[in-house]
């Protein structure tokens, strides 16, 4: 495989690790949090006095829009800097 | 009947027979019957994929979780929905440039074969028919209890309804069922909630005060922990939901029906803006049923919760609304069952039919006739099926379905695109393993061996009712292990680069075929 191909897929993997990792912290740190710090995630927040659990819960909904947001951005970048014409990659 | 739901009913299954009349026209080739030709732009099948996903357990049953467990109801839309960033990040587009029509295509493009081919189609068979049959099942109880319709009744409208548009119209009709369904609801959910909302002056703080009221736990019904006591159970629930879907076939089969990579993004990204509004809205709707009806009240009338959107429909705006609610119902259910029997169907006639079977030699007009008929036969035995099981629970089936999915497709495909080492013995020892693990838990499990209400008398072996923090890596264990043992048969370097790249970076195959 031509080096400037590995370069390019090297790349796309060490992003997709990062997004993937940092939305899937996100998310797990939800039940985690309920399972280890209940009496934390149970106390009145700012919101209308509304426990942090729910908070973070509602967060999670913007959290996906914006992490897939980012996602097509990255992809799209990355289909419009393709080394070699996609073609001859195959 | 009252006339008001009469009409109603008679509305929707006009409008989407004449969708399913005008895509019938237009389904005259292979292409277009499985996968519209990959013709959709991204906007649309991100609504079809919405339309597909969201069944009547969503928008019926969370309702109802939320107003009856507060936070822990509200807690199965989160995991629905972040599942999809697994979808995109990780499965959606190597699935689009290497399958054609079937996730059997896409496991071929890296081992080709005819075992790999009846392991998938077996999977994805298994998998749309376990989602299938508890779908049929809650229309007939759904439609007697709002329509008040005989259970056999109900379930022969929508059997015969699904099958109609699969076998006339294929994906096209599938599709535009699903993008009107996918319509109706959200501008049905967005209206429910405008006027909810409006009981409460337009304030937050109003709703909230009111749900104090209203429940008999007072601030506590806000705090988690109504639903999930067990730990394990909990986090085996979240992790299945958030893999479940990257493994579900018939929302993957919709990635071919756009042209390209980009349109695919685009499908998800408009899809997860779909389920997350509509899944905020449930919350409001759900917590509006405590403030307007009464925790007491509701359980009294549905210890279950799934009739709370019907009861708050009627509350605040009569028997018109509470027909339009009952309509959405009655689309949210043909809508999905419609996506399963075509997943079905094209599982059975393009993998095992038309590969497997003829050799993949049968002509354009044979394969688009076996698919016609496969697709009869699936929507005939899905609704017998359904008719003979009006007295056995079969509710559970829903989350076993993302349970078997996570723990057998998902670690196949997700092993299939990014592992050098899998071997094609490890996809069959994967899924076999991750199918066994999931049945051989759930039949062992409180769901069925239950001493006070299950089909079988006795305490269960196992004690999880979602077992999947077990069986999925369990699912995973079994790929592993079977492509070390096989490590011979593994492909060379230079031949798993060329599929590492044609997956990750190559170019688009959904083109039109005439």
């Amino acid at each position: 495989m031509e080096e400037k191909i590995r370069a390019h897929l090297r790349k796309r993997k060490r992003l997709l690790i990062l997004l993937l990792s940092v939305s899937l912290l996100f998310y797990f740190l939800l039940p985690l949090s309920l399972i280890f710090i209940p009496d934390v995630m149970s106390r009145p927040s700012f919101f209308y006095n509304m426990p942090w659990a729910w908070l973070y819960a509602i967060l999670q909904i913007p959290m996906t829009w914006v992490f897939v947001g980012i996602y097509h951005a990255f992809a799209k970048k990355m289909e419009r800097t393709m080394p070699v014409n996609k073609e001859d990659a195959l | 009947m009252n006339p008001t739901y009469f009409l109603f009913l008679i509305y929707i299954i006009v409008c989407t027979l004449i969708i399913t009349y005008w895509a019938a026209n237009r389904t005259k080739t292979t292409p277009r019957f499985y996968v519209a030709a990959g013709k959709l732009t991204g906007f649309q099948n991100g609504m079809a994929i919405a339309g597909d996903f969201i069944s009547a357990a969503s928008f019926l049953g969370i309702i109802g979780m939320v107003a009856l467990r507060g936070y822990d109801g509200f807690l199965y839309s989160i995991g629905f929905l972040v599942s999809y960033i697994v979808v995109l990040f990780l499965i959606a587009e190597p699935i689009h440039r290497l399958g054609q029509y079937s996730l059997g295509d896409v496991i071929c493009a890296r081992f080709p074969g005819q075992h790999m081919r009846l392991l998938m189609a077996l999977g994805t068979f298994i998998i749309s028919i376990l989602y299938m049959i508890p779908q049929l099942v809650a229309s007939g109880f759904l439609l007697r209890l709002l329509l008040n319709l005989d259970y056999s009744l109900s379930v022969l409208i929508v059997g015969v309804l699904m099958t109609i548009y699969v076998v006339t119209g294929g994906m096209i009709a599938t599709s535009w069922v699903q993008i009107v369904k996918t319509v109706l609801l959200m501008s049905g959910t967005f209206l429910l909630t405008l006027i909810v909302f409006s009981h409460f002056d337009w304030k937050i703080a109003s709703l909230i005060d009111k749900v104090k009221d209203g429940s008999p736990f007072g601030m506590e019904f806000f705090r988690p922990g109504h639903l999930f006591q067990n730990p394990i159970e909990f986090f085996s629930l979240q992790l299945s939901l958030v893999l479940g879907t990257a493994g579900l076939p018939h929302i993957l089969i919709r990635l071919y029906t756009v042209r390209n990579t980009f349109q695919v993004r685009r499908s998800l990204i408009s899809s997860t803006w779909i389920i997350g509004s509509f899944y905020f809205m449930t919350l409001l709707l759900g917590l509006g049923t405590v403030a307007l009806l009464g925790y007491d009240n509701l359980f009294s009338l549905d210890p279950t919760g799934n009739i709370a959107a019907p009861l708050l429909a009627h509350a605040v705006g009569g028997d018109f609304l509470l027909a339009f609610v009952a309509a959405i119902a009655f689309t949210t259910i043909i809508a999905v069952v419609a996506g399963l029997v075509i997943s079905a169907t094209t599982a059975f006639s393009h993998d095992i039919v038309h590969h497997i079977l003829k050799k993949g030699k049968s002509t354009e007009k044979e394969q688009l006739h076996a698919a016609r008929l496969s697709a009869l036969a699936i929507g005939m035995i899905s609704t017998l099926f359904a008719l003979s099981l009006e007295n056995i629970n079969v509710t559970f089936l829903v989350s076993i379905t993302f349970i078997v999915a996570a723990s057998s497709i998902f670690p196949v495909l997700l092993l299939t695109f990014y592992w050098k080492r899998f071997t094609a013995v490890g996809v069959i020892t994967g899924m076999a393993t991750g199918l066994l693990s999931s049945l051989i838990f759930v039949i062992f499990g409180p769901h069925v061996m239950n001493p006070q209400d299950g089909w079988i008398l006795r305490e269960p072996l196992f004690s999880l009712y979602n077992p999947g923090i077990i069986t999925i890596p369990l699912g995973f264990l079994g790929a592993i292990v079977g492509s070390l043992l096989s490590g011979k048969k593994r492909q060379s370097i230079c031949e798993f680069e060329r599929f590492f790249v044609r997956a990750h970076i190559g170019m688009d195959t959904r083109r039109e075929v005439e």
